[in-house]
């Protein structure tokens, strides 16, 4: 139970590279939680499943270029240090 | 290459003199009283004699040239250092937004720690305003601040490693261990806060700093509980700790309540609808996850 800062960021990049690699057509659109099927109705209350379906958009655009590089430092250091 | 020792004598003489000098100047003692265990060996000891006359005045250090120079520069490195720390950090955290949670005093540390152990007469949970900022914790009992959370994860380090200590598991990497453990956890906290709060779309001046100081409050019931534990065994923590468990469950429905409601549901009236029912169960939640938390933090702490 012992966790670090370390671990913690671990988590996070895992994290973040999940939401991230969730795809538009091939698996969002065929569950229902597509772009398109999100945006529901024009009320004042977008309602959790809209929220969410931003967040995973706004993650994928927002985070695409950090997470690149993030990986690329992540593999280059775990293959020099184990 | 006279003048080079010159100063290197100088130097070595005056820095421990400089620092012994917190006694009005008696000039009257032989020079050998200050010099002999400062600087020590015999080729310093020729050049001494004759520089000690000279070197009780303070001002030779600032008429050196050599020395002048590094101090000038070293002061103006340190200024240029200053400023841009001053000016990059302020772009990550808010210094002056942090300075309002510490304005803290004795009287306001005092009743809100009575208020995190006993809130049950306590009426009136509203912050106060003032001209639309919120009032400094000094003036407002129910305003967040930082320094009861600050105060209490550093004691709570503390106590873990005095209750680890009587049972002979203590090493020093324990104390770090604890702190980065019971850190990564208010930080898993506080971003499952948030996102929750982004999820239902709370319409709430909830900054994320006052999800930092709700979430460090439990850290006073953690460390009573454990200091229970330690004086009266496994029975006195379990009921110091359910009682700490239920008030910080009350004070965080309480002052959770008039943040994230609507306004008449705050008032106790009860609003239907979707969105505050879901409300709701969002600040039981929250609440409900401090008790869970302080167990999970200090079970292994008693033993």
């Amino acid at each position: 139970m012992a966790f670090t800062l370390y671990s913690l960021i671990q988590t996070a990049i895992l994290c973040t590279n999940a939401i991230a690699v969730l795809h538009e057509e091939r698996f969002l659109s065929k569950i229902g939680w597509g772009a398109d099927q999100g945006i529901g109705g024009f009320g004042d209350e977008p309602g959790i499943k809209a929220q969410l379906l931003n967040l995973i958009r706004s993650v994928r655009t927002v985070m695409r270029v950090p997470l690149i590089i993030v990986n690329s430092v992540c593999i280059v250091l775990l293959l020099l240090f184990g | 290459m006279d003048y080079s020792t010159q100063s290197e004598f100088r130097h070595r003489k005056l820095q421990p003199k400089v620092r012994m000098r917190g006694t009005p100047m008696d000039s009257s003692e032989p020079s050998l009283l200050f010099d002999d265990t400062s600087t020590g060996g015999q080729p310093s000891g020729h050049g001494r004699q004759d520089k000690a006359p000279l070197g009780y005045a303070g001002q030779t250090l600032l008429s050196d040239p050599m020395s002048n120079l590094a101090m000038a520069y070293g002061s103006s490195l340190a200024s240029q250092g200053k400023e841009m720390v001053d000016k990059n950090l302020d772009r990550f955290i808010p210094i002056s937004k942090l300075k309002y949670y510490f304005a803290v005093d004795t009287v306001y540390v005092g009743k809100k720690l009575g208020l995190l152990v006993f809130p049950y007469m306590h009426e009136n949970w509203e912050v106060s305003y003032q001209q639309d900022t919120p009032v400094a914790p000094r003036f407002d009992i129910n305003a967040p601040d930082l320094y009861i959370p600050a105060m209490g994860f550093i004691t709570y380090i503390l106590v873990a490693g005095l209750a680890l200590g009587t049972q002979n598991r203590f090493s020093p990497e324990i104390l770090g261990m604890q702190a980065s453990s019971a850190l990564v956890w208010l930080i898993i906290e506080v971003l499952a806060t948030l996102l929750s709060l982004y999820l239902v779309t709370v319409n709430t001046d909830l900054t994320t700093i006052d999800l930092v100081a709700f979430a460090g409050y439990k850290y006073v019931g953690m460390i009573i509980g454990v200091l229970a534990g330690l004086l009266f065994g496994k029975m006195g923590y379990y009921l110091t700790l359910l009682w700490c468990c239920a008030s910080i469950f009350v004070f965080m429905i309480r002052t959770l309540r008039l943040k994230i409601l609507s306004e008449a549901a705050a008032e106790g009236v009860l609003v239907r609808g979707a969105k505050n029912q879901l409300r709701m169960y969002l600040t039981m939640a929250i609440a409900a996850a401090q008790p869970v938390f302080m167990y999970w933090l200090t079970f292994h702490l008693v033993r």
